[in-house]
């Protein structure tokens, strides 16, 4: 099955990125659709009507957010989170290097939907040169006029900033990454009040991914009904999936959601080398609990997966295959949430920190099977009690590793136990990672 | 003032429970005696976190656990705080908790007192399965030269960084690190120094945070607890002692919404040292040696004999109003002086005015004003607590801060406007700030009055001022928050009627607006009321005129004065003119002294009582918002101490003038009886919390107070004198200023004496280059052949031509400088 290319359409282009090699493509026609034909009521509801769901993890709907916002005249603000910084995403890269311009436009589209002056794309710091180019793009759109204080001579201003994060996954959690731009330590924060009431400085905001936004000028250049024709009822239009890991082909792929994860996995990205098959796979990125060699039939949707007990997150797979040691992974994983939690809230601090602490005695032979259930029961006690859902993250994956995956962790340690007690050292991945746990 | 909130019903643990409207669900959850456990839930703090996630209950209508501090309850709901789901999210939180938790109590000063034991205990799971190593730091390091942090010990509950950031806005503690390396600490290690700092030991709910003075001192079963008032500055914070074996080994803050909100500053939590030193006057002297009380007593009463009428006292602002009242006593009734001061004196006719009862605002109606003057004076310096306070108004989004001072003040950030006049230019700056308010209010009402800048003197630039402090201040909900040192000096009339006039102006006679003065002793307040005024007697009656501090101090060198008498009054370091004090006391025939300690002063009393301490007083104060409050004994008297109230009343006795005066209560009902406004009080009715005379019914006895003619029009002629107006590049304005830690409360305390600042003078960048000076220069400030080193501290919000020293160092004191406007500094 080929790919379907909406966001992708000529992305390998030269000149797309520039606002000439854009505009050759129809673009910034969307906005000035929107500007001159649409009330912004309108817009909200056909986005709300074409059924696009967020882009960014949580799958909510774009448009039915945006319609939470208050309406009438305050400081009402946008924010782009092009934070992407889960193990396995690297979509947003793509569509901001590319075609930095779709995005600009969606910007400014959904900012006058919902009313707000002030739009912001955080990015994460060590997309730097990405970050050049979306500067680049967006002094081209001031230039050009669909940016600035008078947009297209209509008396509406839109402001475009582009923020550089300082490297932190939880930046990418969209309250953490509010404190983060209004300058403080990047922490989330308590919700509600969600940031649609009470965002950026207080103001009500609009939060939404790189592709969603992205999204935005093609539905309204083509309408609701145009992007409901593909996906699924509940899972509209295409998405832009990273697949990464044991395949013979990564990169990343623009599909129609709907068809079979096989086809994604084997069919673009050519499945694992030959010989070997499919261990487990995420769907959604690091934080979605794993899948099977078993699950590889189902359709690539947002409802779909949930289903089947995981998720289709920020569309990111990432393949194991049977050289994997599962236990391996599932500290590799940890120790990234370990490393990445913020510390605000106590389950997943300490929840991370010990559940690290306890896979790396697994990999490293000094375990028993009690711990094993220890590890799930830590698993269950972060699950629904954390601040934000970065400790669902650790413990989703983990949780399901360790149920999917019994035997195998059950085997690794009784190896190691065979082989000595602590005749692995070190886990091969004591080297690449350090944990910042280094007590002053 | 504000009104009542509605109630909603809702159910917990199947109990009904009728609770505020909007209020939080752990706080509603205890009418129905439920206790959901906390750790990072404050209110004082502001708005919850949600961090610890210890609150997790269920909702039902809410698949998840919701955290109890952060959500307000709704008409109608269903909470179960001991369903399987929570008991388990609950026991996962304590053991989470200790994952990392040293567990070191047997060490630990919390130990018994700590709602980590506590909650560990009732909701936790008994035993961990954590076998890892925990993270490991250094053991307890110093925060600061008071505060010692152990950060084995922190559960990264926050609220400590909150107060930092969020009430003290100090921003000085951090969240270093992240994840499970997260811990509390200062940028580069830098000693957290802040006036407010030692509110995070009370806050934190673990061992992490100890006091160096009480680390190891005592367990919560060897002390008990001693409520009463800190009277070390006009702020009269609540506070309960902590006693062990008769001494106090701590302070904390008992929590009183309309006296602190719960927080003290550094000076009343670490300087009850003082009470216990070695340097303590504890036995009476005469002519320098120790005498009992009977020789003292006697020797006193017959040296008073014979000055008889020209005697004078002075009272500082440790003293309570009983012993103000019996002092004012003595000297009217026994010796038939009227020669009776404090150092908050004011000319009585204004101090009247300025007590009426619809005039004067409660501190709480800070926190709903839409705006907040703050004129002569600085918060932090004079009446920290509302430093605070102020602060979260202005966080809280509902009042606009004006500031007008002659000072840079630390509240200058949080304001709208400031305006900056000269040194000795309050009074012009005041009557341009009166013209311009009485102006915009005739404006609405029709008829446009003078213009601010038809006031002689410098008009052009206090005009400017005034119209901008005036554009920001709402009629009838403005609380003005005044220095009481405007009424010193030669425009120190003037300014406070102008003051009054603004105060009119604004129709600040209205509930829930109106002024607040800030006195220099921390009963300044209540020692004017009970009598101790030259020319009003208690209740500010009518009394024969009597001499205020300027005429003592010249009454006493010229020889008309025989005898002063100075309770808890140090004048040599802490009045103006300090040399003047000096040789006044060295000529005046007899000095009587009631000290805790030696000063200057005390080294010229022919006769010395030992004072007592604020924790061994029992009797009452008045709040500078007019709020009574009592002081309870905390500690027994040391040595031969006897309180001061039975030595005045024994004094008066001994002079013929029976008071029958037997007990404090005794004290406070004659008071009662005496002063109309406080009619019928009584201990009791003050009891902990303390009542506003004004709110009471005999407060309406003295709407007269109000109505005093305003017999003293704003002289202006005191505007006039050539030295108002422009300040030029060759004459330098000095003005002086208390600053928070230059008294002798930080040199009595060891802890507090690093904080005590050496004499620096303030100068604008510009006057700096102009001199060819720099920060940190040593220089002299020279006046009329007398000089003060000092070093230079340039500051930018300084006005150019002004140049300040503090007041009441214990070296190079500006007070020992004349009272002389004009200065030169000069690099040695
Ligand atoms: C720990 C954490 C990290 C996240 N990182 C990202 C991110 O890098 N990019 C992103 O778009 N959303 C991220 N999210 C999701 C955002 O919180 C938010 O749901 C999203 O930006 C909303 O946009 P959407 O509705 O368009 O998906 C993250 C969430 C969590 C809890
Ligand atoms: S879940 Fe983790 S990342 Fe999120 S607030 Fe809690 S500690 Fe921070
Ligand atoms: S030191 Fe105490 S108050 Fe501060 S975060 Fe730690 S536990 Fe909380
Ligand atoms: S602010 Fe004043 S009254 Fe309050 S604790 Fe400090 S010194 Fe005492
Ligand atoms: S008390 Fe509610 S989360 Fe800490």
């Amino acid at each position: 099955m080929p790919e379907t290319r909406v966001l992708f359409r000529d992305i390998d282009a030269p000149g797309l990125a520039t606002i000439q090699g854009y505009r050759d493509r129809g673009g910034y026609g969307a906005l000035k659709r929107a500007l001159h034909e649409l009330e912004p009521d309108e817009l909200l509801s056909s986005l709300e009507d074409s059924g696009l769901r967020g882009r960014g993890g949580a799958g909510f709907s774009m448009g039915k957010k945006g319609s939470f916002l208050p309406r009438g005249e305050m400081e009402k603000y946008l924010c782009c989170n092009a934070d992407e910084s889960e193990p396995g995403a690297f979509k947003d890269r793509e569509l901001m290097q590319k075609n930095p311009h779709q995005l600009i436009e969606g910007c400014a589209i959904a900012s006058l939907a919902v009313g707000a002056t002030y739009a912001f794309v955080f990015i994460r710091g060590e997309y730097w040169e990405i970050a050049d180019i979306l500067d680049r793009a967006v002094g081209e759109a001031y230039d050009a006029g669909y940016l600035g204080a008078d947009i297209l001579d209509t008396g509406v201003r839109v402001e475009l900033i582009v923020h550089r994060g300082a490297g932190a996954y939880i930046c990418g959690e969209e309250t953490a990454l509010l404190d983060a731009l209004e300058g403080k330590r990047g922490n989330p924060r308590l919700k509600p009040p969600f940031p649609a009431i009470q965002g950026l400085y207080g103001g009500p905001t609009l939060i939404n991914n790189v592709e969603t936004l992205s999204n935005v000028p093609h539905i309204v250049n083509n309408g609701a009904d145009w992007f409901k024709g593909f996906g699924s009822e509940q899972s509209t239009g295409t998405k832009v999936v990273s697949v990464s890991g044991c395949v013979q082909r990564p990169g990343n792929y623009e599909i129609e959601l709907g068809i079979p994860s096989r086809e994604i996995i084997y069919g673009l990205a050519g499945g694992p080398p030959k010989g070997r098959r499919v261990k487990a796979w995420f769907p959604g990125g690091s934080s979605a609990p794993v899948l099977t060699e078993a699950d590889l039939d189902l359709p690539y949707t947002f409802e779909d997966l949930a289903k089947a007990g995981s998720m289709l997150g920020s569309g990111s797979i990432i393949v194991a295959d049977d050289t994997i040691s599962i236990p391996e992974l599932a500290l590799r994983t940890a120790r990234f949430y370990h490393h990445e939690s913020c510390g605000k809230c106590t389950p997943c601090r300490e929840g991370t920190n010990w559940t690290t602490k306890m896979l790396d005695r697994v990999v490293r032979g000094e375990a028993t099977p009690m711990d094993l259930e220890i590890i799930a029961g830590v698993q269950e006690k972060i699950i629904g009690h954390c601040l934000c859902v970065l400790g669902d993250s650790m413990a989703m994956p983990v949780g399901s590793m360790v149920a999917k995956f019994r035997d195998e962790f059950e085997a690794t340690i009784e190896a190691a136990r065979e082989a000595g007690h602590g005749a692995l050292d070190h886990s091969p991945l004591d080297r690449p990672l350090t944990t910042g746990a280094q007590a002053a | 003032m504000s009104a009542e909130r509605s109630k909603v019903t809702l159910v917990v643990d199947g109990v009904e429970v009728t609770a505020d409207d909007g209020a939080m669900l752990v706080d509603a959850a205890k009418e129905g005696d439920v206790e959901i456990p906390v750790f990072c839930y404050e209110p004082k703090l502001g708005g919850p976190v949600g961090a610890c996630r210890m609150c997790l209950v269920e909702i039902e209508g809410i698949p998840k656990l919701q955290t109890a501090c952060s959500t307000p309850v709704r008409d109608g709901m269903v909470v179960y705080t001991r369903t399987d789901r929570v008991i388990e999210s609950q026991s996962a939180v304590v053991e989470f908790l200790l994952v990392n938790h040293p567990l070191d109590c047997p060490v630990c000063d919390k130990g018994g007192e700590c709602p980590l034991q506590d909650i560990a205990m009732g909701w936790g799971p008994g035993r961990s399965r954590m076998t890892e190593p925990k993270r490991h730091f250094r053991k307890p390091m110093p925060l600061s030269p008071l505060v010692r942090i152990d950060r084995e010990r922190c559960i990264l509950c926050y609220r400590c960084v909150r107060f930092s950031q969020d009430v003290a806005e100090d921003e000085q503690l951090q969240l270093l690190e992240r994840g499970a390396s997260s811990h509390v600490g200062t940028f580069d290690d830098h000693p957290y120094i802040a006036p407010f700092h030692g509110n995070i030991i009370e806050l934190c709910p673990v061992g992490a945070l100890t006091a160096e003075a009480y680390r190891f001192r005592a367990r919560p079963w060897d002390i008990e607890d001693s409520g009463s008032v800190c009277t070390l500055c006009p702020s009269q914070c609540n506070v309960m002692f902590t006693v062990r074996d008769e001494h106090v080994q701590r302070v904390l803050a008992r929590d009183n919404d309309d006296v602190d909100a719960g927080w003290l500053c550094d000076k009343g939590r670490f300087g009850f040292q003082m009470i216990t030193s070695e340097e303590r006057i504890v036995e009476p002297r005469v002519g320098g040696s120790r005498a009992g009380w009977e020789a003292a007593l006697d020797a006193v009463a017959e040296r008073l004999r014979s000055a008889g009428e020209r005697t004078a006292a002075i009272v500082g602002g440790q003293t309570s109003n009983e012993e103000g009242y019996l002092i004012q006593r003595l000297l009217r009734g026994a010796l038939g002086s009227a020669n009776i001061t404090s150092v908050d004196e004011l000319e009585a006719g204004l101090a009247r005015r300025l007590a009426a009862p619809e005039l004067g605002a409660a501190v709480p109606d800070l926190d709903a004003a839409e705006s907040i003057l703050v004129v002569g004076t600085d918060p932090l310096n004079s009446i920290p607590i509302l430093d605070l306070r102020i602060r979260r108004a202005i966080r809280q989004g509902r009042a606009r801060l004006v500031v007008a001072s002659e000072r840079p003040t630390a509240l200058d950030g949080g304001a709208e406007e400031t305006a900056r006049y000269a040194p000795g230019d309050a009074a012009g700056f005041l009557a341009a700030l009166a013209a311009e308010l009485g102006n915009r209010r005739q404006a609405g009402a029709g008829t446009p009055g003078r213009a601010a800048d038809e006031v002689p003197g410098d008009g052009s630039d206090w005009a400017e001022g005034a119209r901008r402090i005036a554009g920001e201040l709402r009629p009838g909900k403005t609380v003005i928050v005044y220095g009481e040192r405007l009424g010193r000096g030669p425009g120190g009339d003037s300014a406070l009627a102008s003051l009054l006039e603004c105060a009119r102006a604004l129709d600040l006679a209205t509930a829930g607006a109106g002024v607040i003065g800030v006195p220099e002793g921390a009963n300044g307040r209540g020692l004017r009321e009970v009598g101790c005024l030259p020319g009003a007697g208690p209740g500010f009656a009518e009394a024969p005129a009597g001499r205020g501090l300027d005429r003592i101090k010249q009454g006493l060198l010229d020889g008309e004065l025989d005898a002063v008498v100075l309770v808890h009054a140090d004048p040599i370091r802490n009045l103006p003119d300090g040399p003047g004090w000096a040789e006044a006391l060295r000529r005046a025939r007899t000095v009587i002294a009631v000290s805790a300690f030696d000063d200057a002063s005390t080294e010229t009393a022919d006769i010395v009582f030992p004072a007592e301490s604020y924790a061994e007083k029992e009797g009452t104060v008045t709040h500078p918002d007019g709020r009574l409050q009592r002081l309870r004994p905390a500690v027994p008297h040391p040595g031969n101490v006897h309180p001061i109230w039975q030595v005045l009343a024994e004094l008066g006795a001994r002079l013929g003038h029976e008071t029958g005066i037997g007990s404090v209560p005794e004290a406070v009902a004659t008071i009662a009886a005496e002063v109309p406004f406080y009619a019928g009080i009584t201990p009791e009715e003050i009891g902990g919390r303390g009542v506003r005379w004004q709110e009471r019914p005999a407060a309406s006895a003295v709407a007269e107070l109000a109505a005093v003619p305003p017999e003293q029009r704003t002289s202006r002629t005191n505007l006039d004198r050539d030295d108002s107006g422009t300040l030029t590049a060759d004459r330098l304005r000095l003005g002086t200023y208390p600053a928070l830690w230059a008294d002798e409360i930080t040199d009595r305390n060891v802890a507090l004496r690093f904080l005590a600042p050496a004499q620096t003078v303030e100068l604008a960048p510009s006057d700096g280059e102009r001199l060819g000076l720099a920060s940190g220069d040593e220089v002299e400030v020279r006046s009329n052949g007398t000089g003060v080193r000092a070093r230079v501290a340039l500051n930018e919000r300084m006005r150019p031509g002004a140049v300040f020293l503090i007041e009441a160092t214990a070296a190079e004191n500006a007070n020992a400088l004349p009272a002389e406007l004009n200065v030169e500094v000069i690099k040695p």
